[in-house]
């Protein structure tokens, strides 16, 4: 073993250490818990896969599974055209482009639960009192049903997240080689043709990253759910996130919530090696 | 070779790493000949005031040092406390929400029937935390809800509160109050808020679920199921209170009742308890101070009656020495029995006290004082609700939501919801 190797894993070592500590450790025991009746306190006995069988029986654990996928594709399909579109105004050639580059991606600065709140105001009161100036009654009762809910916060994450999506696209459309739309607009293509036939293809890798990035994201929301509807009304809203940790700290049922965190990083986990596997295999390719 | 050189760099690292924490660790229970008393408590209204008293205390006790933690209501404090039981840093004192929280830290309990307080605590308010003779707790105060009315709407609109005693009255009041509301510069009559599950599903169901328990938060508490004797009641009460509210009273939560709504008298009553006085006081003193009112929420058999109870108990933790374990009972005892003691829980804690020996004229808040009234006169109903299992409360008004949106009739409502005590309960 040679010297550089030796210092190489002194100065990795503290990383290592920090890493296992707060990751592998309390993961390996977490996993381990999900198969006792841990009650937060201690675990008496093991209980083999029950938690794990029960948890596929659970209506509300489902419905929570089922609302995030919804949630998510939803909002990844609006955040990816959003976040385009702003990027294609803020790298056109008008002046205040640093300053709207700067207010496109401030939502994304302020806290998801305070953000919750003043959304949780717009829906409710703002868009009550547009609604009886305006007399449209579906401006009323936002929020209050489940799928007002619902599009509640698409609306929130997607408004919150665009500003971020967007910084992704412009780099990939700065990138854009200058002489290949001046060669097509000299060639005499519109300028839908060039956004079609050049732009596009070209800023197609940012969506491969985009698309995995909003994918994630909006699995594991959590902030924004609980103060925009709390998962109400009758736990209709309630994101997989959310039922979690209610499942562990409302109803006390620490190993069952855990059995169910387990399921939901597996799901989190095929996205994000999805994602890899594609963006490792795209690399290879250019 | 290998293995070696990462054992020690591991080593090294990990002293490294607890060089830089952990270096001022807190003597635990005594220093020297001084007691230290920790406080843990769910309470965090009045911690500042708790506070003060803890020093006054400390003074006349130089020998004994109080540190209190208050950690933020509901499901959190559960949670904190079970982590501080978990993690070997237990308090001395804690606070414990009747029966359902006492039998999880039953282990940890000692028993407080020697104490001068126990004494003098309101009769039958130790019975939740008693079991086998044994004290486990000492009352905190005593709370009550009701619906909490506007004195001057009524009063423009001609109503008189004494009079409303059967729901029929009050449905009258009511549609009265609602005739008029655009004269009295009201929005609705009331400020329903079905938002928070824990209105209907706790204190509403409690009014109604009560008298199948006898009353009694044990009885409750040790029921195998629940059969809704008055849930045809309940369900009017419901429709009551949605219909004559501000709408929609599925995204109305609790500070808008409180503050939009009510204390901006743009409403004429809720559903509410003592608890909201501080809020109503910030938002407009002298409309807290005079105008505001308490009267029971009307069920069959008990008009007349205001469901008061008591929401938490002090616990002295048995794991500690004798030594510190009578010096947290002294603590309490003082609180409670002494002049200074009763005069903080009474003025700045603003309680309404749960002992005897307390001067009550001195109770200062007017919907205390009222609630207080009832108490003394015996008009009271239980807080069941203190013994339903689990989460049922919030299951419950889960489902009153769902029933709210048309999503489950009444009859559905009852039978998925005994179904889920019963499953509870196993």
């Amino acid at each position: 073993m040679n010297n550089q190797n030796k210092w190489f894993w002194i100065f990795l070592s503290p990383v290592i250490l920090a890493l296992g500590i707060v990751v592998v450790v309390p993961f390996v025991y977490g996993f381990v818990f999900s198969f006792t009746d841990w009650n937060g306190l201690t675990a008496t006995s093991f209980v083999g896969f029950e938690h794990y069988l029960n948890l596929f029986q659970e209506e509300e654990f489902m419905s929570s599974i089922w609302f995030t996928v919804k949630f998510s594709i939803v909002t990844v399909i609006l955040l990816n055209v959003f976040g385009l579109c702003l990027a294609l105004i803020v790298t056109r050639k008008i002046k205040s482009n640093n300053l709207l580059r700067t207010v496109f991606f401030m939502p994304n600065l302020i806290g998801g639960l305070i953000l919750g709140f003043i959304w949780q105001f717009i829906f409710i009161s703002v868009f009550g009192d547009v609604g009886n100036l305006l007399g449209l009654e579906g401006m009323g009762g936002w929020l209050s049903t489940p799928e007002t809910g619902f599009w509640g916060l698409v609306i929130l994450t997607s408004w919150q997240m665009a500003g971020y999506i967007m910084i992704i696209y412009i780099a990939y459309l700065e990138n854009i080689p200058k002489d290949l739309i001046e060669a097509a607009r000299i060639d005499g293509a519109s300028a839908l043709q060039r956004f079609k036939s050049i732009t596009f293809p070209l800023v197609a890798p940012a969506f491969t990253v985009s698309m995995f990035l909003t994918l994630s994201m909006a699995f594991k929301i959590y902030d924004q759910n609980l103060s925009l509807t709390n998962g109400g009304p009758f736990n209709s809203t309630q994101m997989v996130a959310m039922e979690i940790v209610r499942t562990a700290f409302s109803d006390n049922e620490m190993a069952y919530a855990q059995a169910k965190a387990v399921i939901f990083f597996l799901i989190v986990a095929v996205i994000a090696l999805t994602q890899v596997y594609y963006n490792k295999k795209r690399e290879v390719d250019m | 070779m290998k293995g070696k050189t990462i054992v020690s760099t591991l080593l090294i690292s990990s002293a490294l790493l607890s060089g830089c924490s952990f270096s001022s660790s807190e003597p635990s229970s005594s220093d020297g000949d001084k007691l230290t008393i920790e406080i843990f408590q769910g309470k965090v209204e009045f911690k500042d005031q708790f506070e003060a008293l803890a020093e006054e205390y400390e003074k006349e006790n130089p020998d004994v040092d109080i540190k209190i933690t208050a950690v933020g209501g509901g499901s959190d404090y559960a949670g904190s406390l079970k982590t501080k039981f978990a993690s070997g840093d237990e308090p001395e004192i804690f606070s414990i929400a009747g029966p359902t929280e006492a039998a999880n830290f039953e282990q940890y309990l000692s028993d407080l029937s020697d104490t001068k307080a126990a004494d003098l605590a309101l009769e039958g308010s130790l019975d939740p935390v008693t079991k086998d003779g044994e004290v486990h707790g000492l009352p905190f105060n005593q709370e009550g809800y009701g619906f909490i009315y506007n004195k001057k709407v009524f009063k423009e609109a001609g109503i008189h509160s004494e009079d409303i005693l059967t729901y029929e009255d009050l449905e009258k009041a009511v549609k009265e109050i609602d005739s008029q509301k655009d004269q009295l510069g009201l929005e609705a009559v009331f400020a329903f808020p079905a938002k928070e599950k824990w209105v209907p599903g706790n204190h509403l169901s409690n009014v109604f679920l009560a008298s199948e328990f006898n009353q009694q938060v044990l009885e409750a508490y040790h029921a195998e199921s629940v059969s809704f004797e008055k849930g045809k009641e309940f369900q009017r009460m419901v429709d009551l209170q949605t219909e004559y509210s501000v709408q929609p009273v599925l995204s109305l939560d609790y500070s808008q009742q409180v503050e939009e709504y009510f204390s901006l008298q743009k409403v004429a009553i809720i559903q509410q308890g003592n608890w909201i006085y501080p809020s109503v006081e910030q938002m407009d003193q002298e409309f807290a101070e005079n105008n505001m009112g308490i009267m029971p929420i009307p069920v069959e058999g008990s008009e007349g009656k205001l469901p008061v109870g008591i929401p938490n108990y002090w616990a002295v933790n048995n794991n500690s020495d004798d030594e510190v374990i009578q010096a947290s009972k002294d603590f309490l005892d003082w609180m409670y029995t002494s002049e200074v003691g009763k005069e903080a829980v009474l003025k700045d804690f603003k309680f309404i006290p749960a002992y005897e020996g307390f001067d009550t004229d001195g109770i200062a808040d007017p919907l205390s004082k009222e609630i207080y009234t009832y108490s003394s006169n015996g008009d009271t109903t239980g807080w069941v609700l203190l013994g339903y299992p689990g989460v049922w409360g919030d299951y419950l008004g889960g489902n009153i939501q769902k029933y709210l949106s048309e999503k489950m009739t009444w009859d559905e409502v009852e039978e998925d919801s005994k179904q889920k005590w019963e499953e509870l309960r196993k």
